[in-house]
């Protein structure tokens, strides 16, 4: 299955990307190799899904100490007192 | 004499314990070393010189007040750069993460350390894990010690090219898909990829979290075992994590393989492994049933969709994993955005690399309405077969042995322009990563170029001890001890 350059566009949107003409035009042909690739499966033998041993095991839901809040912000692009900063939720589009 | 950098870390560690020689001796000989080699590979993407030597000098302050150091005292270990190191700089070598300082210590690298190792510096990756000739990452191109005109293998090429060249003796690397296995395979080191579960992944940057583990690479079986049981066990940080205690890898490792069913798929059989590849497999099993080693055929069909499979599961946990990139809470924020929406856009189109956006596309494509079933859904009950077929294989080996990769080193930009012949170089090594079974690569001679070849051998889970005993039996049969040779560099 050849993968367009707006299907690339759209699939670009909802991983948050913003991509050159040049690469959706590269994604489109590399990607829809590999969607190729991957269709070898369709028709494969399946079976059951299967669950790991783990995932029965219960922890305990209890508070426990996190990262201090200073820590964690030093790392932060932008920060206001003990809040991450980010610019405005509404475009212009939005008003 | 060897010299002290070519020391095994088991060895190195005995001596700095006895007395015989300091922690501050070998890491000078390892820095030494790492200066010579590091112009021609490129293998560290930042050394810790300082806090290294003050840790080396801390030990040897313990030795001579007769305090008691770990089993891996005074070892200089590298670590690959999707790690956290508390104080220290992380960047997944990738572009989004340039700013990025690990403000806590992963478990298993801690564990290192509260074992006596001696981190001496960050090592080069495909950028977030990705890829299968370390040429992904962001910041510089790592070469192989056997010959500078080739990868080293990926992802965790810096740690194998460190280790293969002696710079130092052990390395953590992380394994995904082969991550640890493949350029282990690639510069003729040891890689071991625990079983899911056995080695806690607090702080370790997530790639595909249904199989992401970190293990050891080292130049003997043994060092590999000696590197597991400092890392492995449970952890309260990782609720992934086994409570499963590990038998000692270390006590039964000489026991040899007599009796051992060496199992080996027909369809690896069959699909006639070409050239040096092939030549150099069916040589390896006759060893190994040479040393007493019982050969036993299995069959495991659904083989050839391990790759497929891997890059459905693998990019959909991917594009998941590495939504928290988003220029808000760490990383790289992009200066031009004006709102919300352009900052998430901007930060991680200027941040991630292509093979990164390639892989969160694919994923996000997987997963994404009128897909999911088709492709995430089937794609795991695909595994599950094959999970059941390995079962069915395990029930008639102890072991199951294949290549590692299906060939020696490839040269620099060979692959870079066709993804999908990459990732057709995981196909040995993703059948353990998406079942989650324990599988070490070990040398295995080399092919007509000289570049090295690697045996692989899968165990059951939790089965590593078993594991790394017919690795070690098969190290001793093949009795590989070649230098790598650098060739390419103009100065010996």
């Amino acid at each position: 299955m050849a993968l367009t350059t707006e299907e690339v566009r759209k699939i670009a949107l909802l991983a948050r990307l913003r991509l050159s003409p040049e690469e959706e035009a590269t994604f489109a042909g590399q990607l829809g190799k590999v969607v190729d690739y991957i269709d070898q499966l369709k028709g494969r033998e399946a079976a059951e899904e299967w669950l790991p041993e783990a995932a029965d095991r219960e922890v305990e839901d209890r508070a426990r100490p996190c990262l201090p809040r200073e820590l964690f912000l030093a790392n932060a692009p932008a920060a206001l007192d003990g809040f991450l900063l980010v610019p405005e939720v509404k475009g212009p589009d939005d008003a | 004499m060897p010299e002290l950098w070519e020391l095994s870390a088991e060895e190195t560690a005995r001596r700095v314990a006895a007395g015989e020689t300091s922690a501050v001796a070998v890491l000078d000989a390892a820095l030494l070393r790492t200066a010579r080699v590091e112009p021609l590979i490129a293998a560290y993407l930042e050394l810790f010189e300082e806090t290294a030597r003050a840790r080396a000098a801390e030990i040897d302050r313990k030795i001579a007040a007769g305090q008691a150091v770990g089993p891996l005292a005074g070892v200089p270990v590298a670590i690959k750069d999707n790690m956290n190191l508390a104080g220290r700089r992380l960047t997944c070598a990738s572009r989004i993460l340039s700013g990025y300082v690990a403000p806590y210590t992963a478990t298993a690298v801690e564990r290192l350390i509260d074992a006596g190792a001696v981190v001496i510096g960050r090592a080069n990756m495909d950028e977030f894990a990705m890829g299968s000739s370390c040429e992904n990452s962001a910041y510089q191109v790592t070469r192989n010690p056997w010959d500078l005109a080739a990868v080293p293998g990926g992802s965790s090429g810096g740690p194998a090219a460190a280790v293969a060249a002696g710079s130092v003796p052990l390395a953590l690397g992380s394994d995904t898909g082969g991550s640890i296995r493949q350029p282990a395979a690639l510069c003729g080191v040891v890689g071991l990829k625990p079983t899911y579960g056995r080695v806690s992944r607090y702080g370790l940057v997530a790639f595909a979290s249904s199989t992401d583990q970190i293990g050891p690479l080292a130049r003997t079986v043994r060092d590999a075992a000696v590197g597991l049981r400092a890392i492995a066990g449970p952890d309260a940080n990782d609720s992934t994590c086994s409570g499963r205690p590990l038998d000692d890898p270390l006590a039964g490792i000489e026991d040899g393989v007599r009796g051992l069913r060496i199992g080996v798929a027909s369809e690896i059989e069959n699909a006639g492994l070409a050239g040096d590849c092939g030549r150099n497999f069916r040589a390896a099993l006759e060893l190994l049933a040479r040393a007493g080693a019982e050969p036993v055929s299995v069959s495991i069909p659904s083989l050839d969709t391990a790759i497929a499979v891997y890059y459905v599961l693998a990019t959909s946990e991917a594009s998941a994993n590495l939504a928290r990139f988003d220029g808000v809470r760490y990383g790289r924020r992009s200066p031009r955005a004006e709102t919300l929406a352009d900052l998430y856009l901007d930060s991680r189109s200027e941040g991630f690399g292509a093979e990164v956006k390639r892989r969160i596309m694919l994923g996000t494509f997987a997963l994404s309405s009128g897909y999911y079933e088709a492709y995430y859904g089937h794609a795991r009950a695909v595994l599950a077969r094959m999970r059941q077929e390995l079962a069915q294989a395990f029930e008639k080996a102890d072991v199951l042995a294949t290549p590692t990769a299906p060939s020696a080193a490839f040269r620099l930009g060979e692959k870079v322009g066709d993804p999908l012949q990459m990732y057709l170089n995981d196909i040995f090594t993703t059948p353990a990563s998406l079942v989650g079974l324990p599988a070490v690569a070990v040398p295995s001679g080399s092919d007509s170029r000289g570049l090295p070849l690697s045996l692989q051998i899968m165990g059951k889970p939790f089965a590593e001890a078993t594991v790394l005993r017919a690795a070690r039996a098969f190290e001793l049969a093949a009795a590989w001890e070649v230098a790598p040779r650098f060739r390419g560099a103009e100065s010996g």
